[in-house]
């Protein structure tokens, strides 16, 4: 079969060469539509967004000249220092995190469908319930647990067992943990999906050969299994990113951002910017600071990405 | 036919049946439509929960009576009825955007407090013509400030209102305290009992500003100058700024409200509270005296009551005051006309009878039975000492900058003054690139 398809391959191929010698390259018609739409819908809303930021408009009024100060009076805020710290520590522990538990329950139960064991379908399916559940919901539903009234869920889970309650919400050092923990919670799954597919992938071969050599679990762990995810994990870590820098319907349904600013990440802060304060052109500001930064990272990934690979 | 068959053939015309049956009860509201389809004239209102779809059955009944009424009395139209989401302030601003982008309903629902927004982007259409001088006379002077544009033009219908008042379970707390140290003096009385002590609005929540505020217009303080430049923090008024946010500051540490108050962004916190027999004390809105009697029992909702909020001084009392207005973006002369109509017809006094919602008018008070009775009699005695907010476009920010200002005090990570200066400093900034 594999010499039938090599014959033929190799029968097309000075065809196909001489087809592109002797024809002018050009823009495919079918791909007009897919350019059109994506040029209205993607290119012409960032093209404005980069025009914003030049001006000084309001939701009530835009004079319509050109300006840098919008863009030095944004990023010398005073507490735009503080913002891009609490964005960091909030994406940098939910994907470190997500990726670390993502991978844990990807293994768990790659290692369970390998044994037979009863209840892998049963984890995949409950992980990815709370992927399913919209960002605003998650929200809603963390907030009643982490409530500090006396009727609080978590709160009231210590006072049985006899344990003293936790401002989970209200304790500026505690509040960026339990936020971080709603968002775990949220995109672990994501991560989960991921891995599984990318440990399914492994070539068992590569097992079989480290159980020849008596390597432990955590050799195989360390030098077969790491090594063949590396392009997943880097990835996903791209993906998850991306997408925690973007986060801000959980945040704002579980703390608003507070208290104080202590939750209040840069999507949220440009949120407030544009909705709150009417203020388009330091929205765009932000929103540009918020593609710089996730450009950035992809790029820093993109580095480490195995070359044949990219 | 099997009677399986028969049983599915029942099903279906049932289910085919049953919208034609609600949409005949509800007359001529189908869908999102009050009026015959093919009426030659068309209205669109964007509207909030206040209209035929309440989530309350029986008000969106009494609703959809009223648009039903109204649509008869004015052949060859009909409303298009579109609804707004529960985050008042997003949609607020789309609505904004869409007015000036010449894209807004012909009609709609405005909070009152981004009312000032609206007028200073001349895009609210005048409804002068369509409201005679004793009606607009009748309107409270705050509310009649509110609605009236630099031109002495009236550019909303404000229809509704309401306040905020301190709410007591009388069995712990005997007396309605009247100034600040009474309160304290309560809620601790009440902590001893076993309670969480006085509860309010602390989190990242406009009713976190909404509902502190009355303790610095008390004091007389001013949050803009007649420009609508931020002033709260300079002079008198700052003095009397970091005097009222001390006062929330000692509650929390002092013991006398927990210091969750620092999370609470929601009214139903309280209702919750109370309902868990939390709380003896909090502040909250006149709307929620009916949302506890739904919620308690009779023998405890008989416990509950309410007081003025209190002041630095028995004297210095006042309450905020918000509520909703209809207003017109439409191109034509005739939709205004249909939009003011609308106004009067179903908001002004019928829609506040039905929900029981505070009338905006001295008139109504005597003129529905239903405000006539204590309770709402107390609201609208409440009501004399009321204070919207300062019809200036920076609000909003103000508000923004008061609510994050609140949590890092009422968390001890900033001293009052440096907080207080912080959030003056931030509301001048955005005063100068509004």
């Amino acid at each position: 079969m594999s010499m039938l398809n090599a014959s033929a391959g190799a029968a097309q191929a000075p065809r196909l060469a001489r087809s592109g010698a002797n024809e002018k390259p050009r823009v495919a018609p079918w791909l007009l539509p897919l350019i059109l739409v994506l040029g209205l819908f993607y290119l012409y809303p960032v093209f404005d967004v980069f025009r914003l930021a030049f001006m000084r408009a309001t939701l009530l009024a835009n004079d319509g000249s050109y300006t840098l100060s919008t863009l030095i009076q944004t990023l010398t805020r005073p507490e735009l220092g503080q913002i891009l710290w609490v964005t960091f520590v909030f994406t940098g522990s939910s994907v470190v995190a997500q990726q670390l538990l993502g991978l844990a329950i990807a293994l768990v139960v790659v290692r369970g469908e390998s044994r037979g064991l009863f209840g892998t379908t049963i984890v995949r399916t409950t992980a990815l319930i709370a992927w399913v559940v919209p960002g605003i919901a998650g929200g809603i539903i963390w907030k009643m647990l982490f409530n500090e009234a006396p009727f609080g869920g978590l709160n009231s889970i210590l006072r049985l067992m006899g344990a003293p309650p936790v401002q989970w919400l209200s304790d500026p050092h505690i509040v960026m943990w339990s936020v971080v923990l709603s968002n775990v919670w949220r995109g672990t799954a994501f991560s989960m999906v991921v891995m599984y597919a990318a440990l399914k992938a492994i070539d068992p071969v590569l097992y079989e050969a480290a159980a020849v050599d008596g390597a432990t679990a955590r050799q195989r762990l360390v030098y077969v299994t790491l090594p063949q995810l590396r392009s997943a994990i880097l990835v996903n870590m791209i993906l998850i990113t991306i997408q925690t820098l973007n986060t801000f319907d959980a945040i704002i349904s579980l703390t608003g951002g507070g208290p104080g600013r202590a939750t209040e990440v840069l999507s949220l802060y440009t949120f407030n910017v544009v909705f709150r304060n009417y203020d388009l052109s330091v929205g765009a500001v932000l929103s540009i600071l918020m593609l710089a930064i996730s450009l950035g990272l992809a790029l820093v990934y993109a580095v480490f990405l195995p070359k044949d690979e990219k | 036919m099997t009677p399986k068959a028969r049983l599915l053939s029942l099903l279906s015309a049932a289910a085919i049946a049953a919208p034609l049956a609600t949409a005949m009860a509800q007359d001529t509201i189908t869908g999102d439509t009050v009026g015959p389809a093919d009426a030659a004239n068309t209205l669109t209102f964007r509207m909030t929960t206040d209209g035929p779809r309440n989530n309350d059955p029986a008000l969106a009944a009494k609703y959809g009576k009223l648009f039903n009424d109204f649509i008869a009395n004015h052949k060859g139209w009909k409303i298009e009825l579109q609804m707004m989401s529960g985050d008042i302030g997003q949609e607020q601003a789309r609505m904004l955007e869409q007015a000036k982008s010449g894209n807004a309903p012909d009609c709609a629902a405005v909070d009152s407090f981004v009312l000032p927004l609206f007028k200073k982007a001349g895009v609210l259409k005048s409804f002068s013509p369509y409201f005679k001088k004793e009606e607009i006379d009748q309107l409270f002077p705050f509310v009649r400030e509110g609605v009236t544009g630099k031109d002495g033009q009236i550019y909303a219908w404000w229809w509704s209102t309401d306040l905020r008042v301190l709410y007591r379970n009388k069995e712990i707390i005997k007396d309605g305290p009247q100034t600040w140290d009474e309160t304290k003096k309560a809620a601790l009385a009440s902590v001893e009992q076993g309670m969480e002590g006085i509860l309010f609005n602390g989190g990242r929540y406009e009713g976190t500003t909404f509902d502190w505020l009355a303790n610095y217009w008390g004091e007389g303080g001013k949050l803009v100058d007649d420009a609508g430049k931020p002033i709260f923090g300079e002079g008198e008024n700052r003095a009397k700024f970091v005097k009222a946010v001390a006062y929330y500051r000692d509650l929390v540490e002092s013991g006398a409200a927990p210091k969750r108050v620092a999370t609470i962004g929601n009214y139903d916190d309280f209702n919750a509270a109370a309902a868990a027999g939390t709380t003896a004390l909090f502040v909250g809105g006149n709307w929620q005296l009916s949302q506890l009697k739904g919620a308690l029992e009779p023998e405890e909702f008989a416990k509950w009551t309410f007081s003025p909020l209190p002041g630095a001084t028995k004297d210095e009392r006042s309450t905020g005051t918000g509520g909703w207005t209809v207003a017109s973006f439409a191109k034509t002369d005739d939709k205004v006309a249909m939009c003011a109509n609308l106004a009067r017809e179903i908001y002004m006094g019928p829609a506040n009878e039905i929900q029981e919602q505070l009338p905006t008018r001295a008139d109504f008070y005597s003129k529905y039975p239903i405000f006539s009775n204590e309770t709402n009699k107390a609201f609208g005695e409440a009501l004399k000492v009321g204070q919207a907010r300062p019809g200036a476009p920076v609000y909003p920010e103000i508000s923004n900058q008061i609510q994050i200002m609140m949590g890092k005090v009422l968390t001890g990570t900033e001293a009052t003054e440096a907080a207080v200066d912080e959030a003056y400093k931030a509301s001048l900034a955005a005063f100068e690139r509004l």
